[in-house]
């Protein structure tokens, strides 16, 4: 295990009257895959640079390995950046991309070239080198970029948005591929992102990241089914939602009054009677009631069309100007017919209560 | 491609544009076809309406006459001076400019290309001036510092457009992996300049060798091949000049056609390569 421990300290900055990053807290473990998501714009890369080393703080101390990085340059960092254009230098080999940093360092021809050909073995580009960049495929690329990086040895690689480019296929493969990368080195991952399906399948911990502020940190688990905000709730995964006042309280569950009447749902905040507040229910919790089926809650709707996306369905329904969504998977559907008048519903416990805030984007 | 021209202008519009391009070329080609033809008539003015017959005796009279060949010596001494100023001056320009994100950074432009808005005249006169005072007086010396004065505008324009075309972020990428400053400039910034170098030293070798109003002002007692030239238009022109005007029409269309060739080879070599 050669990563290294992150940590902000009250870290902020600003650039002449814009607050980018506004003082934030936050700890990323040894040897951790930590993501920081967010639409953007909201910082995250800032965070990104200022960890690298490329920005400096305008408060606060970022600490690595339990060291103060104040006054310490990009190239005397623990750390190596991997850009969202990659920045491979265009006029050299692939393997003189890839041993740069130990030519830098003063190491010799031979054994540098030995360390290149191992990384490149590790991102099965063993018999690439000789080509030059734009020689090879989008994916190719990448695996370059990181052989780059991992070629100095950093204790933290940090990625800003690196598979942004790639089409969805090799996007997925390549997922699958640096969560491999990250646990055959044990090195620690910051892993910047606007997606939350890359977030939610590569990391340990996430954190979702809005206009300058962390919003959560928590486990993939945690963001996903207790989001502390409206926003997370939003930004992260799909959401039926119900805007709403609390009337009654017990026992971490709530009643909240709605325009299609009162619906219950787990209080995780403890939120007092009249406050503001919505109710949110994934997707995939809310069901399609047929005669015999019950639910706590329940909403009459109108069917309008399906989407088929393969091993599931996403089922669209509407009252008035709000649009509901059912998930099933693709056993056993049922179809209906567009204007065919339903019942869907969710038991309490499936849904969250949080008080009422700003959303994230559609 | 001809029927695709023919059915998109009309038959008159055509007509136009092959007049269009005769005259063009008549314009652009005569004077230079007639100066050549000048310099092989036996006349001793400039001249083919008075044909005394076909010779090559101006081409001695050329070989023969020690001013202009110190006059050519002294155009490469000072296009050479010229080149070693105007380089790092205008690399260092262009890199204050793109690289340093200051509000100022409009007003330093306009300083650094004002000497191109100047007349000539007043970049030679104000050199000679200024050294003058220091106790150097008019020569080789004080012509090319005058002409560096606006060449490094020129070079300075090229490494800026080089320049931006960079992507920042592969210096900043060397520098993450543990590059110095001068490292990053050495194997990152340099290679990917080194087509504008070449071309930005060629262009400043001919803006000074081809320079007459700031070079006349700022030599005072010597003198180029371009300023002789023009100080013997005083006492009328004898075809030996023109033997000059054959030897540059000659020497250019040669390096036009090595470059065309060497350009055509690059690049079927680089498709093949990407093929």
């Amino acid at each position: 295990m050669r990563g290294m421990d992150i940590e902000l300290k009250d870290v902020s900055i600003r650039f002449g009257d814009f607050t980018a990053v506004y003082p934030t807290n936050l700890k990323v473990n040894a040897g951790e895959f930590f993501s920081i998501l967010g639409p953007s714009g909201c910082g995250k890369t800032t965070i990104l640079r200022m960890v690298s080393g490329f920005s400096n703080p305008t408060s606060g101390e970022i600490l690595i390995g339990g060291q103060s990085m104040a006054g310490i340059g990009p190239d005397k960092r623990p750390t190596a950046l991997i850009f969202q254009s990659l920045a491979l230098f265009p006029l050299m080999t692939v393997r003189e991309n890839v041993a740069f940093g130990l030519e830098m360092r003063g190491m010799a021809r031979g054994p540098r070239n030995d360390k290149a050909q191992e990384l490149l073995d590790l991102v099965a580009l063993g018999d690439q080198g000789e080509k030059i960049p734009d020689e090879l495929s989008g994916g190719q690329r990448q695996r370059v970029a990181i052989a780059r990086a991992l070629a100095v040895e950093p204790a933290v690689l940090l990625l800003d948005e690196p598979l942004s480019a790639l089409d969805l296929k090799l996007r997925q493969h390549m997922r699958s591929e640096l969560r491999d990368i990250q646990r055959k080195t044990g090195v620690t991952f910051i892993y910047i992102t606007h997606d939350q399906g890359e977030a939610l399948t590569m990391s340990d911990r996430i954190a979702v990241m809005k206009a300058g502020v962390i919003e959560q940190v928590g486990t993939t688990d945690q963001v996903y089914n207790e989001p502390s905000t409206a926003f997370a709730a939003t930004f992260v995964g799909a959401n039926n939602m119900f805007k709403g006042k609390i009337t009654k309280t017990s026992k971490g569950e709530a009643e909240i009054e709605t325009k299609y009447g009162l619906l219950r749902g787990t209080n995780p905040q403890n939120l007092s009677t009249g406050s503001e507040a919505i109710l949110f229910v994934r997707p995939e919790k809310t069901l399609v009631l047929s005669g015999k089926e019950k639910a706590e809650n329940t909403i009459d709707v109108t069917y309008e069309r399906r989407d088929l996306e393969g091993a599931f369905v996403n089922l669209h329904f509407q009252r008035e100007d709000n649009k509901f969504t059912v998930h099933q998977t693709n056993v056993d559907l049922k179809s209906f017919d567009k204007g065919d008048q339903c019942t869907i519903g969710f038991d309490a416990r499936a849904a969250m209560i949080l008080p009422d805030g700003e959303l994230a984007d559609e | 491609m001809s029927n695709v021209s023919s059915s998109s202008f009309g038959r008159g519009s055509q007509i136009i544009l092959n007049v269009y391009l005769v005259i063009f070329f008549a314009y652009m080609f005569l004077p230079l076809i007639l100066m050549v033809a000048a310099g092989f008539n036996e006349f001793d003015t400039p001249s083919v309406t008075t044909w005394k017959g076909f010779t090559w005796k101006w081409f001695g009279v050329l070989a023969q006459d020690d001013r202009m060949w110190s006059g050519l010596v002294n155009s490469i001494l000072i296009a050479v001076g010229v080149i070693i100023v105007s380089m790092p001056l205008g690399l260092a320009g262009a890199f204050l400019i793109t690289r340093l994100q200051s509000r100022y950074n409009g007003l330093l432009y306009g300083i650094m290309v004002s000497p191109l808005l100047t007349p000539g005249i007043i970049l030679g006169i104000s050199t000679l001036i200024f050294w003058r005072e220091g106790g150097v007086s008019g020569g080789l010396f004080t012509a090319a510092v005058a002409q560096a004065t606006y060449i490094s505008s020129y070079t300075m324009l090229m490494f800026m457009a080089r320049l931006k075309r960079q992507d920042v972020t592969l210096e900043e990428a060397a520098l993450d992996l543990g590059a110095s400053h001068t490292q990053v400039f050495r194997r990152i910034t340099m290679p990917f300049l080194k087509p504008t170098i070449l071309t930005a030293a060629v262009i400043a070798f001919l803006q000074s060798f081809e320079n007459y109003n700031t070079t006349i002002f700022a030599i005072g007692g010597s003198h180029t091949l371009v300023t002789e030239i023009g100080s013997r238009m005083r006492f009328g022109l004898s075809p030996a000049v023109n033997v000059i005007g054959i030897i540059f029409v000659f020497l250019t269309i040669t390096f036009a056609t090595i470059y065309v060739i060497f350009r055509e080879r690059e690049k079927k070599r680089v498709s093949a390569l990407m093929g």
